[in-house]
Parts: C-alpha cells; sequence; structure tokens
C-alpha cells in the first residue's frame, strides 16, 4: 500500500468503520463470544467514549480497532483501509501512520529515559528532529524539568503525561486511549484528562476513549455503551 | 534512510547498556571470546612447539623422499621461499675390511644437515659424547661403534665406502633422523656429500634413498608443501612426523585433540551462558518489543533493530575477548615460563581472528533463537501484559546452537569422528536423560504434601513450570558434562602416558644377536643386572604380493602402505600375542604355519583381508602365508613392535638374529662397553637420548594440558554463576510477593537453597550419566583410552552441582531478602 492511495481514501471516508464485528475465543472450557454483532463508524475530529462494565469487550474493542488484534468475522476499516486486507506488517504500518495509544498501565519502556520514551515512534518513522520535537510535546505537557529521567523516577501522573506527549508526537489521526486514568488518583487523573482533551483539540486529532467513568465519558461527543459484547445504545 | 535502522539500533543499544540490561550477556560472549581466543593462541602456539621440537626428529620441518634428486625448480621453490635446505642419500654398502664383511647403511650428508636436532659423537668412550651440528669432514667418516667390531677397525683406520677411502675420525651415536624400525638397522656410515661422487656408487639404476631437507618458516612450509603436493610422483613423498615416528606422533595426536576438546568445551560453556542472558535479555524485552509493534515496527524491523544490536554488541565485545584473550594467554605462559622452551612459537594472527569468529559464531548459534522469538511478539501485550511470545521452535533453538557448536569442533578438531561421536552422545543422552528429568519433577509434585514449608516452596518452583526448570537444568548440565569431561579424559590421558612410559621404560636395544650367542647374552645382561624384556627371533624380509598381486599396485602414494613395502621389514614369529597388541579381526593360531597376523595400519593401507594369502621375499625365495588375524599396536610404546608377526616354524627355513630391549640408567652405560666388547657382533641402540626427547614433550604437552583445564574450570565456574543470576527476575518477584505477604526471611532462605540445591542436583545427575557416555564414545573412538565405569563421577558430580548451583543461588538472592521488597519492586 503506498500512502498516496491512503490519502485519497482517506479524505471522503470515516477514520473508522465497523460491520457486524465478532470476537470470540477459544478457552478450555469451550467458545468464549467476547463481542457480537459491532456496528458503527467515527467521523474525523470526533471524540467517541466507549463504556461498560469489566468484562463487557471494551479493551478487546480498542485491541481490534488499533489492528492489535484480528476478528473472527466482521470488517474493520482504518482511514478507509480494510484492516482483513492485510497482514500484521501491513497493520503496523497503519498504526505508524495514522495511530498513536494512551493505555492505562502507562507502558513506558524502563531504560529510557522520559525523552528517548517520546522520541521513540518518530524514530520508528525515521521522522526528522526526533529530539527537538519530543523536547518540545514534553515542555508542552509540563515536563522540561524531567527530560532526562527514567520512567522509575516519575509519578503516576508524570508518567501519564509522557505517555500523553509521546502519544501525540507523531500528529496521528486517531488517538486510542485505555482507561488513561485508571492507574491515577482522581485529582491527577482530572488533570491527565484536561490535558489529553486539550492536545486533542490542538492536534485536531479523533478520539477514542475507553472508560467505565461516566462523568469522564460525557465529555466526548459521543458514547458508545458495551454490555456482554454487545451495543447497548449510542449516545 | 538507508542507516535509519542502524541508528536506531545503536541509540537502543547505548540505552539498554546504560540501563544495565546488557551486562550478563556482554558477560557471557566476554568469557567465551575471552577463553576460546586464550585456548586458540595457547593451543596454538604450544602446538607449533611441540612440532618443532618433534621436527628435530625429522632433522628438518618438512622432508621429501625420493628416488630420484629432486628437479631444481623445486629447490628453486623453496629458496624463493627463503625455506633452508640440505639434503641426504642413503643407501646400502658392503663393506670389506681385515678379511671381513659388514652390510652397513650409507648416509652422505650436505652441509647444513641437521636443520633441526644435532648428532652426538664421541671418540672411543661412549660416556664422554658430544653434541654437534657439524657433519663428517671431507675425507672422513663417522661411524657406529658395531662397524669397528665387526670390521676389526680403530678409530683413525681408513675404509673404503665404494672407490673412496675415508678416514674414520669419530663414533655416531645418536642421530636425529634414524629412520626404519629402529631395532632392524644395518650399522651407519656417515659421510659427507662431497665425497659422495667420488665413492662410484651413484650409478643410474643403483638402490639409493634422497632425501630433501627443508626447514623456515610456518606460513612458507605450508605454501611449499601445497605448491609441492600435486607435483610428486610415485616414487616420491612428504614424510611426515607423524607416519615416521609414531610413537612421537601418537602423542602429538592425543594432545592435539585434548587442547581440540578443552577448546569446545570452553565454547561449549560459554555458549550456555550466552544462551541463558539472551533468554533472559529476550523476556526482558518483550514489552518494549510490544511497544514498538503497537507503535507500528514491522516484524522485519524488529529483527532488524535487534540484529543490528547484537552485531555491534557481538563486534565490541568480541574485539574486547580478543584482547582479554590475548593477555590471559600471556599470562598463563609467563606462569609457565621455566617449563617451556626457550624459543616459544610466536602467536598467529589467524589465532586471534578464529577467537574473533568464534564469538561471533557462538553468538550467532545461541543468541539468535531467542532473538527470533522477539520478532513474533504480538503488539497486543500492551493490552494483556501476560501474553508471551510462542517460544521459537525447539528445531530451530537446537539445530542452530548444534550447528554452530559442529562447526566449531570440526574446525577445532579438524577431526569429523570427534565432533559426530561427541555430538551424537550428547544429543541422544540429553533426550533421554532430558525426558526423565522431566517425569522425575512430575513425580516430585507428589511428595509436595508430605513436606514442610520451605522444601514445599523449594521444590514446587521447580516442579511448577517443569519446561523452564529442564531448560535450566540442561543449560547447567552442560556447563558440568564441559567440566566432567575435561577433568577426566585429562587425567585418565596423562595416566596411560605416565604408564606407558614408566621411568624404567627400555632406553637400549640390542639387535643382531645370533642365535649362538643368545644363551651368553642373557647371561652376562644378568651378570650386569639389566633386566631385558623378551627376544624376538628377527628374518629380514619383503612383502612382494597380495593374493599374487604385485603390492605396488595396492598402495596409493604416501600411505603407511607405500613406505612398508618400500623397504625390508622386520619379520618375527610368536606362539602368543605380544602384551601391548589387541586382536582387532580374526583370532589367534594354536600351532598350524604358515599363518601370519598383520598391523592393522597396515593391513588398512594395503586394503589386506582375513585369508588373504601374503607372498614375502626372504634372501631370494618366496614364502606363503595366509592371514590369521589383524592386529592393533601400540605404536607409541617403547617397545618392540611388528607388522607382521608369523606363527611357530613357518620361518624356521631362513636364518635369525634376535633383538630385545631393555632399562639402563645414564650412569650405568659402562655396561655397554662390557656387551659391546663381549658381543662384537651385536648392535646397541641407544634411544635413551630419544626417550628423553619424548618424555620432555609429554611433560610440556601434560602442562599445557593442567592450565587449559584449569581455565575451562574457571570458565565453568564463572558461567554458572552467571547463568544463575539470569534465571533470577521470576524467583525474584515471587520472593518479594511472599516477603509482602508476610514470609520470614529465614523460610525464604531455605526455599531458595532448597530450590538451587535441588536443581543443582538434578543437573549432576543428568551431567553424571552425559559425562560418562560421553567420555566413553571419547575413550573408544578418538583417544584410544581403555574405558572403565567412573563410580566417582556419579558421587562427585551431583554433590558438586548441588553445592555449586546452591551457592551461587543463595548468594545472589540474598538482595531480595535483605532490601526492602518496594525497591526490589521497583528494580524489576
Amino acid at each position: 500500500m503506498t500512502e498516496d492511495s491512503l490519502m485519497k481514501r482517506r479524505a471522503e471516508e470515516p477514520i473508522i468503520a465497523v460491520e457486524n464485528l465478532c470476537k470470540q475465543v477459544t478457552t478450555s472450557e469451550g467458545t468464549l463470544t467476547i463481542l457480537t454483532s459491532v456496528n458503527f463508524s467515527i467521523k474525523p475530529g470526533e471524540t467517541v467514549a466507549v463504556t461498560g462494565a469489566s468484562g463487557s469487550g471494551k479493551s478487546t474493542l480498542l485491541g481490534l480497532l488499533a489492528g492489535l488484534d484480528v476478528p473472527t468475522s466482521g470488517i474493520i476499516r482504518l482511514a478507509g483501509v480494510s484492516l482483513a486486507e492485510l497482514d500484521e506488517d501491513g497493520r503496523a504500518y497503519l498504526r505508524s501512520q495514522y495511530v498513536g495509544f494512551v493505555f492505562q498501565s502507562f507502558q513506558l519502556l524502563p531504560s529510557f529515559t522520559a525523552q528517548e520514551n517520546v522520541m521513540l515512534p518518530l524514530e520508528l518513522i525515521a521522522a526528522a528532529d526526533p529530539g527537538l520535537k519530543a523536547r518540545a510535546l514534553l515542555e508542552r505537557v509540563g515536563l522540561e524539568h524531567r527530560l532526562q529521567h527514567y520512567p522509575r523516577q516519575l509519578s503516576g501522573g508524570e508518567q501519564q503525561r509522557v505517555a500523553l506527549a509521546r502519544a501525540f508526537v507523531t500528529l496521528p489521526k486517531l488517538l486510542l486511549a485505555d482507561e488513561p486514568t485508571g492507574n491515577l488518583d482522581s485529582k491527577t487523573g482530572r488533570t491527565i484528562i484536561e490535558l489529553l482533551f486539550e492536545l486533542n483539540q490542538e492536534k485536531n486529532t479523533t478520539l477514542v476513549l475507553v472508560t467505565h467513568d461516566e462523568a469522564l465519558a460525557s465529555r466526548c461527543e459521543r458514547m458508545i455503551r458495551l454490555e456482554a459484547g454487545t451495543i447497548q445504545e449510542e449516545v | 534512510m538507508r542507516y535509519r535502522y542502524f541508528t536506531l539500533a545503536l541509540r537502543l543499544l547505548a540505552r539498554d547498556w546504560r540501563s544495565g540490561e546488557l551486562s550478563i550477556l556482554a558477560a557471557g560472549l566476554l568469557i567465551a571470546v575471552a577463553s576460546s581466543t586464550a585456548i586458540s593462541l595457547l593451543g596454538d602456539r604450544l602446538r607449533q612447539t611441540m612440532v618443532g621440537q618433534a621436527a628435530e626428529f625429522l632433522a628438518a620441518d618438512l622432508v621429501v623422499s625420493s628416488h630420484d634428486a629432486l628437479p631444481d625448480a623445486w629447490l628453486a621453490r623453496a629458496q624463493q621461499l627463503s625455506l633452508r635446505h640440505a639434503n641426504t642419500e642413503e643407501f646400502s654398502s658392503v663393506l670389506v675390511e681385515n678379511d671381513e664383511l659388514l652390510l652397513t647403511g650409507v648416509k652422505a650428508v650436505s652441509s647444513g644437515y641437521p636443520l633441526r636436532g644435532y648428532l652426538r659423537t664421541t671418540s672411543g668412550d661412549i660416556t664422554e659424547e658430544v653434541k654437534t651440528v657439524d657433519i663428517p669432514a671431507p675425507g672422513t667418516a663417522w661411524v657406529d661403534g658395531r662397524v669397528l667390531s665387526a670390521l676389526n677397525l680403530k678409530l683413525g683406520a681408513e675404509i673404503a665406502v665404494g672407490e673412496q677411502r675415508l678416514c674414520l675420525s669419530r663414533l655416531l651415536t645418536y642421530e636425529p633422523d634414524r629412520r626404519g624400525d629402529l631395532y632392524s638397522l644395518s650399522p651407519r656410515v656417515m659421510i659427507n656429500q662431497a665425497d659422495l661422487a667420488a665413492t662410484g656408487i651413484l650409478q643410474p639404476g643403483s638402490h639409493v634413498h634422497y632425501y630433501d631437507l627443508f626447514a623456515g618458516d610456518e606460513a612458507a612450509l605450508k605454501t611449499f608443501k601445497r605448491w609441492l603436493k600435486p607435483q610428486l610422483n610415485p616414487g616420491q613423498r612428504i614424510v611426515d612426523i607423524h607416519e615416521d615416528r609414531p610413537e612421537i606422533g601418537h602423542a602429538l595426536t592425543r594432545a592435539e585433540r585434548y587442547l581440540g576438546l578443552a577448546s569446545i568445551v570452553v565454547v561449549l560453556i560459554a555458549g550456555v551462558a550466552i544462551a541463558m542472558s539472551t533468554r533472559r535479555y529476550t523476556e526482558r524485552h518483550f514489552d518494549v518489543t510490544a511497544m514498538f509493534r503497537c507503535l507500528g515496527a514491522q516484524q522485519s524491523s524488529i529483527l532488524r533493530i535487534y540484529g543490528w544490536q547484537f552485531c555491534i554488541l557481538g563486534a565490541l565485545t568480541s574485539l574486547a575477548g580478543c584482547l582479554v584473550g590475548w593477555f590471559i594467554q600471556l599470562g598463563l605462559l609467563s606462569l609457565l615460563k621455566g617449563l617451556l622452551p626457550q624459543d616459544l612459537a610466536s602467536a598467529s594472527g589467524l589465532a586471534v581472528a578464529f577467537g574473533l569468529a568464534t564469538g561471533l559464531m557462538t553468538l550467532l548459534g545461541f543468541a539468535l533463537p531467542p532473538l527470533l522469538r522477539l520478532r513474533r511478539t504480538s503488539p497486543l501485550k500492551v493490552l494483556r501484559r501476560d501474553l508471551e511470545p510462542l517460544p521459537s521452535s525447539a528445531w530451530i533453538v537446537y539445530g542452530l546452537a548444534m550447528l554452530s557448536i559442529a562447526v566449531l569442533m570440526w574446525r577445532y578438531t579438524d577431526d569429523l569422528k570427534m565432533t559426530t561421536t561427541l555430538l551424537l552422545a550428547g544429543l541422544s543422552a540429553t533426550l533421554v536423560l532430558g525426558s526423565i528429568t522431566w517425569l522425575l519433577l512430575k513425580l516430585s509434585r507428589l511428595l509436595l504434601p508430605h513436606v514442610g514449608l520451605s522444601w514445599r516452596f523449594g521444590l514446587q518452583n521447580l516442579s511448577r513450570q517443569p519446561q523452564t526448570s529442564i531448560s535450566q537444568i540442561l543449560a547447567f548440565s552442560v556447563t558440568l558434562v564441559a567440566m566432567v569431561v575435561s577433568l577426566v579424559v585429562r587425567t585418565e590421558l596423562l595416566a596411560d602416558w605416565k604408564q606407558q612410559l614408566p621411568a624404567d621404560a627400555p632406553n637400549h636395544f640390542a639387535l643382531n644377536i645370533f642365535g649362538k650367542d643368545l644363551d651368553g647374552f642373557k647371561r652376562l645382561l644378568a651378570q650386569e643386572g639389566v633386566t631385558s624384556s623378551a627376544f624376538y627371533p628377527i628374518v629380514r624380509g619383503r612383502l612382494i604380493a597380495v593374493n599374487g598381486v604385485d603390492v605396488h599396485q595396492l598402495a596409493s602414494k604416501e600411505s603407511q602402505g607405500e613406505e612398508a613395502i618400500s623397504r625390508d621389514l622386520s619379520l618375527t614369529w610368536s606362539a602368543s600375542l605380544p602384551l601391548d597388541n589387541k586382536l582387532v579381526r580374526g583370532s589367534w593360531w594354536t600351532g598350524e604355519p604358515f599363518q601370519v597376523s598383520v598391523e592393522q595400519g597396515l593391513a588398512d593401507s594395503l586394503h589386506i583381508k582375513l585369508k588373504d594369502e601374503l607372498a614375502f621375499n626372504i634372501s631370494g625365495q618366496t614364502l606363503r602365508a595366509t592371514v590369521r588375524s589383524i592386529r592393533s599396536v601400540r605404536w607409541d610404546a617403547m617397545t618392540p613392535n611388528f607388522y607382521m608377526i608369523f606363527s611357530p616354524a613357518t620361518l624356521d627355513a631362513y636364518p635369525s638374529t634376535y633383538l630385545t630391549s631393555f632399562y639402563l640408567p645414564a650412569q650405568r652405560k659402562t655396561a655397554l662397553n662390557h656387551l659391546v666388547k663381549a658381543f662384537p657382533g651385536i648392535t646397541i641402540l641407544e634411544v635413551d637420548v630419544l626417550l628423553e626427547q619424548f618424555q620432555r614433550i609429554l611433560k610440556q604437552v601434560t602442562l599445557a594440558i593442567e592450565y587449559v583445564l584449569l581455565f575451562a574450570l574457571a570458565a565453568g565456574f564463572t558461567v554458572l554463576f552467571a547463568a544463575v543470576r539470569s534465571s533470577l527476575d521470576a524467583r525474584v518477584y515471587e520472593d518479594v510477593l511472599l516477603r509482602i505477604l508476610g514470609a520470614s526471611r529465614h523460610l525464604l532462605r531455605r526455599s531458595q537453597l532448597i530450590e538451587f540445591a535441588a536443581l543443582g542436583l538434578f543437573a549432576g545427575l543428568l551431567a553424571a550419566a552425559i559425562a560418562e557416555l560421553t567420555i566413553w564414545a571419547l575413550y573408544s573412538r578418538v583417544f584410544a583410552l581403555a574405558y572403565r565405569f567412573h563410580w566417582e563421577i556419579w558421587l562427585m558430580t551431583p554433590a558438586i552441582g548441588a553445592v555449586l548451583v546452591g551457592v551461587a543461588g543463595f548468594w545472589n538472592t540474598r538482595s531480595v531478602v535483605n532490601a526492602s521488597p518496594q525497591s526490589t519492586l521497583q528494580n524489576l
């Protein structure tokens, strides 16, 4: 797939379109259905919350949307490209071009400093001046004095801010956030969410936010509620 | 763009280095390269030195034997390569003086002879001999004492060699390159080559052997040898120390094989260290890799990033390892200084290059499989932490490791037999015993309900994940096997040499004893207080045909067979099999005549089988005999050995003499004068100088082996320790959790000790079995040593394994119990 063909398809289509999505896993006790007939689409620039109780399939859905996993049946189009048509390497390429991530457990690389963690996605796509860009974004999230610190030397809130900087540094079209405040106290959580929405606005990113926090979900333009693997309502 | 992954890998490597992630891996690789370089260098220098010393027995580094003078172009080529050259011509000649006849072996030598070693001569009294590198002056001859007694001459008299009269100026007591079986020689007359033409003996068609001697730089010799080989015609051959002097050749071969074995042992140990530390490195990089994948890195990029990292790390560490290895080798040699010859061969750059290649090869074989696993890390792991990539297929993991070990073994030993023997023995033992261990681990679960808490924790850890435990047990076993095998082989190799060459090994041969003198000679020996070995009858004869086919059509160029059929052999008969000999095929006779037993090497070389009919020419008559058995002979024992032994009565029709060997200490040399005076017709051959030299070589080889062993053991201990360290992460994590849950320090310490000691015990048991099997394979196929069951291995190895691994584990986990759980968790 070339970059040109991707650009053409992108202009007119939703950034994400999901049709009849099903996900089953085989366990020792038989087949377990996690998602059934899920359908929705998300337009560029939208902010969407995916909510539901533990075990409702939120994180599985997020993994499928990012192409981290493959569905049992159904179609997912990311930027107009059907993920089913791509192999794992093709999906990886798509992610490197369009997707940014924020995780509940931060997922910073322990042997990398804050700045190096932010530089990494730029280095993987061989972008120019990774050091400068990373530094600028870390300053934007208020960590200019922590550039050379390792994750274990940072507080939870600071680690998540580094993760935000890493997610936005490649200017992704789509940001997937999985319970970004799940590991933080409520005050720090609020600060992080503020920062997330600010950056989202500044960089004009589409945001898909997985959370079980109704208050947080209500800050998004749309809400998709999952229950036992199916969409119960779209608000 | 092209160097994107390279620069990224470089930066990642620097970050990992800074954070200490690489230290164990780098240490493993450093040990591998440093030890293989050190052994490669040490082995190479010792081998070169030993070969150099052995060259003294050829009087040169390289000898070409021929029926004609060598073409000028060959000598020009040698000169071009700056090789020194000398030549000798050998032929038989009958001397007639004072109405006595004597068949002598005349040797004309050119100036420069001997190129290696020296001659010994006396002016009469055998106790006053002098070393010299001179040769007889033109117009003079140096002779064996027997020439004087047989022809009733004194030093200063003249003899006629052909048409030339020469003055007998000195007695020759030792010449380094005396060929043929030692005890069947005609007495020597050595003359200057300048007198050769004047003797008139060198006529077309006369039976003369030409030897061209070359000495010089090893590389130049190699080039010359390579250039020479294809041009040799059937009458010409390159004389090899292994064939020309089997007693020394065999010792050298075994020593070289041991050094080879030690190198493999060290590489194997280091390989284990590398495999274990790469495994740890890989496990600690699953999360990072999942994140790379999540951020869009493709599988090939992952492989390239880590591949580059390992290449850079491999190259840098190998270079450092080479340097360390160089210094270790210097250190070892300086320890050996007083015991090694002054002019030790210099280290070759090639040995260093091999050290480097070894490092990279070991890295490839042992690190690539775990590394390949990283490529398959699922990006989904960022969401589901428990998701670990499938391990690489066992075929890849073990196949690659085996392949790289096989290549290294082959390169070190240059010996396909040893390589396959070791690999097959090790592999089959590992498979069978690995399964047994798995079963034992499973069974040990049955014990759990009946033991105390610390025992339960300790044993549970092992049996819960049998696959992980087995791979650790295997890793420790390989290290222990390597250590045990090198220790046992060394001990028994040295014991075997010692037994073979006791302090009173025969150092003199007496030959040409006529039947009528036999009793008198035995009496005189007894009077002098000398004990001799058995007396063997000797008939001289030449093998001419096998099943009616001329032997010259059977022998390939440069083979042992070609050498043996081109001269007279000493034929003997015996009712019983000599002590040192072993029957390989066929059976010993029970009395029927015209049966013959053939030495194995010669039989193989001439394709002689049981029941073949051999024809011999003895004093112009033809004798036929049927092959009844094939024997192996210990050429490295200093006792009389024979290519052909006949059944009693077969040779009765031919005139025979007797030979024996005996030990005479240096201070009792005068006894020889009495023997020679009483029996002037007898030839006494003094091999004490040769024996001394042989023993000196063995002593140096022994010493080298001792140090190489020490080195292998040290490497083994270091690696065991490092390997324990690299398997700690999971255990530490569990121990911290246990501490958080309130487990006492005492409980944890005890369960850790039990776990590691049990791990070591299992590994030791496995190692004992594999070692026993490997030793059996090595002895029977490689070292030609007698195998016996080693019960001590079965006792010691499990005990040592339990103590070593137990202590290493106990020591390494002490920080977990002593530090705060919080800080340990943060550092994981």
